[in-house]
Parts: structure tokens; sequence; C-alpha cells
């Protein structure tokens, strides 16, 4: 692998958590509003919940809504594209003010 | 640019597509049109076309429209609706195979990210393998 | 097609519906929800009501206008099929049919608009299952040349039969197909309210020789 490549300079990633601060966990609106922030980026986003979960696309209200992570929990996420690491601050930010619930 | 796909609730019970609908506003908030109908006439339960063609008129779009619907009857009436629209309109309209509260809240969702009306629908049909 | 005659088929169908809602009541109530009877009294008082208006029209028109009324009124399952039997016969029949033939032309493009609507056939212990029999009948006897009074009698007879036979079958549509096996030994309401109209429909022609 040449490290000097120009494709793998151009391909911004990056990975964030935070913790789960809601006592009931994420819940259904909460998994509705990391979806719709998730779309608004256009890099491709994935999110999981424990560390040894599969990750899943940010931006399916379906595997999202069915991730189960409780109170106390870490929520990661990585994404890949052109805003990738805007696309994860916005999110760990989003977890970390408990989704402005 | 067209705006975001409107959702339509069609429910046997009139409470039923008011809760719908007052769930998808709770959880995915203004930006996405939503209308909701449910009863017979005599405000019994049951659907009626009349009913589902006014909640379309009242939310249409050229983004689209996706429609929720609980049992048999509700579909059936549903296109016979879509079929009394004007004929321009009725190839953006569609009917979601989903559970009707679910399905709601998941085409909502998804339409609120501005996606396109066969992506809201593929979403909601997500709960329905 | 006479205002008269228009008139007269009209007011048949309007009162077979009205005096047998509660019997229509009463076998759905068996097996359906309840609401067939009122539901078609509803739509056929909404015909009724606009009697002197449909009964001027050509006939599409006039069918048109009736499926429309029926689509909007009637309610429950009943109201989409009834009204794409009579809009779909109003579309391909502008004015009356001019013999058997064409009349069972009608009737067939009625029927497969049920079938369409209705994601049904028959053998499923609907209406179609009147339907079908008689639009049967009727094409046969147009093809054998029957006389009008022979053709008549047998139309109503297909009917009656193919109700009949709805009562042992096992819903698979709507909401008796809930009921399974417990369908079974009850007529189908929509099958009844089809029979009744067609009996209507026959009486009417008969009379007139």
């Amino acid at each position: 692998m040449d490290i000097a490549s120009p494709d793998l300079l151009k391909a911004e990633r990056a990975t964030g958590d935070a913790i789960v601060r809601d006592p009931t966990g994420l819940h259904a609106r909460p998994a509705v509003k990391l979806t719709k922030l998730a779309k608004q980026f256009e890099a491709e986003v994935r999110v999981r919940a424990g560390a040894g979960d599969d990750w899943v696309n940010a931006k399916s209200p379906n595997r999202v809504m069915k991730l189960k992570a409780r109170q106390g929990e870490t929520v990661a996420f990585e994404a890949e594209g052109r805003d990738a690491a805007d696309a994860v601050r916005a999110l760990v930010a989003l977890v970390e003010r408990n989704f402005d619930e | 640019m067209p705006g975001h796909v409107a959702i339509v609730i069609v429910s046997h019970s009139a409470l039923v597509a008011e809760g719908a609908a007052d769930m998808v506003r709770e959880m995915v908030g203004d930006e996405v049109r939503v209308a909701f109908c449910g009863g017979n006439p005599e405000g019994g339960l049951g659907t009626n076309v009349a009913a589902i063609k006014a909640a379309i008129e009242r939310v249409y779009t050229p983004a689209g429209v996706a429609l929720l619907v609980d049992l048999g009857g509700a579909e059936t009436n549903s296109e016979m609706a879509i079929e009394l629209l004007p004929e321009a309109w009725q190839a953006q309209v569609v009917i979601c195979n989903a559970p009707i509260v679910e399905g709601a809240v998941m085409a909502a969702t998804e339409a609120a990210g501005g996606s396109a009306l066969a992506v809201v629908q593929a979403t909601a049909e997500e709960l329905s393998p | 097609m006479s205002p008269e005659r228009a008139a007269r088929l009209l007011d048949a169908a309007v009162a077979a519906i009205r005096e047998h809602a509660d019997e229509l009541t009463a076998l759905d109530q068996a097996i359906g929800d309840g609401d067939h009877g009122l539901n078609m009294r509803r739509g056929f008082d909404a015909i009724a009501a606009t009697r002197e208006e449909v009964i001027a029209l050509p006939l599409g028109q006039a069918l048109q206008k009736a499926g429309m009324a029926l689509v909007m009124k009637v309610g429950g399952a009943s109201g989409p099929l009834y009204g794409s039997l009579l809009m779909s016969m109003g579309k391909v029949a502008a004015e009356a049919p001019a013999d058997p033939q064409g009349l069972t032309a009608m009737l067939a493009e009625g029927v497969e608009a049920v079938k369409r609507r209705g994601k049904s056939d028959a053998g499923e212990k609907t209406m179609l299952d009147v339907l079908v029999p008689a639009l049967g009948a009727l094409r046969a006897g147009a093809a054998d040349d029957l006389s009008a009074d022979e053709l008549i009698a047998r139309v109503r007879a297909a009917a009656d039969d193919g109700l009949a036979r709805t009562r042992d079958m096992k819903a698979t549509k709507g909401r008796a197909s809930y009921l399974g096996e417990r369908s079974i030994g009850h007529l189908d309401p929509g099958a009844r309210s089809s029979a009744l109209l067609i009996t209507a429909v026959c009486g009417v022609l008969a009379e007139e020789g």
C-alpha cells in the first residue's frame, strides 16, 4: 500500500462516540433525529450500539430504530466521505446534548 | 426543487388515524405534511373513498404522496380514491405495504430527509418483508 | 334507452335493495361486520336521490353517475366493487346495447372490473359467484340465439344458483375470510345483493316482453 497515494488522501474517514444520557436509552424519537441528522451529510455514516454489534447505516430509519443502547452505554459512529468529520462531529454532539429532548 | 414527500394515513378508525398522525408529528416534526382520515360517514369503523381523496388532495405535492393503510378495505378504497385524482397526479401517489403506525413514522422520517417517493415507500415496506 | 325504461330499471334496483336491506344486514352479521345492508341502502338511496337526472342520461353516463354514487356512499368493501361494476359498464356502453351480444360484452367488462378491484375471482364466496355464472348464462344464451324470455330466465336461474352455491363455500376474501371454516353454511351477503339486482333487472326486462 502506498501511503502517499492520492486516493487514500482524498477519502476522509472519521470516527467518534458518545455516551447515551437518556434514562430510557436510545428510543424511537431520538432514533428519528439521529437518522434525520445523518441524512444531511454526503458521507456514508454507520452507527453501532455495542462494541460487539454490527455497524448499521445511520441514515436508515429502520436500522437505527432497532439499535438497543441503554443509558450509560456508548454509541459509536464511523463515516467515510467528503464531510465525514463534520458528520461524526454533529452526531456525537447530538447524542451528548441528549437529542435536545 | 420539490418539497418533501407527503404522508396520508387511512385507518378504519378515525382515532387510530389521528393518533398515528400525532405520533408522526411528535417524532418527525412539521416539515413533512401529514393528512389522515378514518371511519365511515356515520362515524363508525370503516373507510370511505371521498374522505381518502380529500385527504390526498389536502397534502398533494409533485414530490409524491405515500399512503399508509390498515386492513383490506382501506387499501381498496384508497386505490379507488387514487383513480379519481387528476390523471397527472396518479403516478405520484402510492400505497405502502406496511403496518400503519410504524410505516407512517418510518415513511415520514425518510421523507424528512428529502428522499424520493420510491425510497420513502421502500423504507416503510422494509417493515413488512 | 328511453327514460321510462331507465326509470323502471332504476326503481326496481333501488326497491330490491331497500326491501331486502335487513336481510343483507343479517347475512353480513353472520360472516361480516354487519353493515352490508346499511351500506347498500345508503348507496341506492343516493342513486334514487338523483333519479330524474340519471334516467335522462344516455345509458353510459347514467351508469357512470350511478356507479360514482355507489363509490362515494356505499362504503365498506362493496362501494368500490359495485361502483367499479357500473362505472366500467358505463364506459364501454355509451348507449344501451342493441342485442344480447352487446349486453354480454358490457357485463363482461363490468365483471372484469370487479375482479380487478377486488383482486378476486369466482369460487371465493363473493358477489362474483353470482356475477360470473350470470354472465356465463348470458353469453351462452346469446350465442344460442335464445328468445328474450328464455335468456332472461336462464340468467336469473344462474344468479340464483350461484347464490345458493356460496352457502357451502369457505370465504377467502374480505372480512368473512377471518372466519375460515365458520363462514361455511352462510350465504354471502355480496352474492345476495348481486342476485337481488340481477333479478330486479331481469324482472323489468321480462315485463317489457
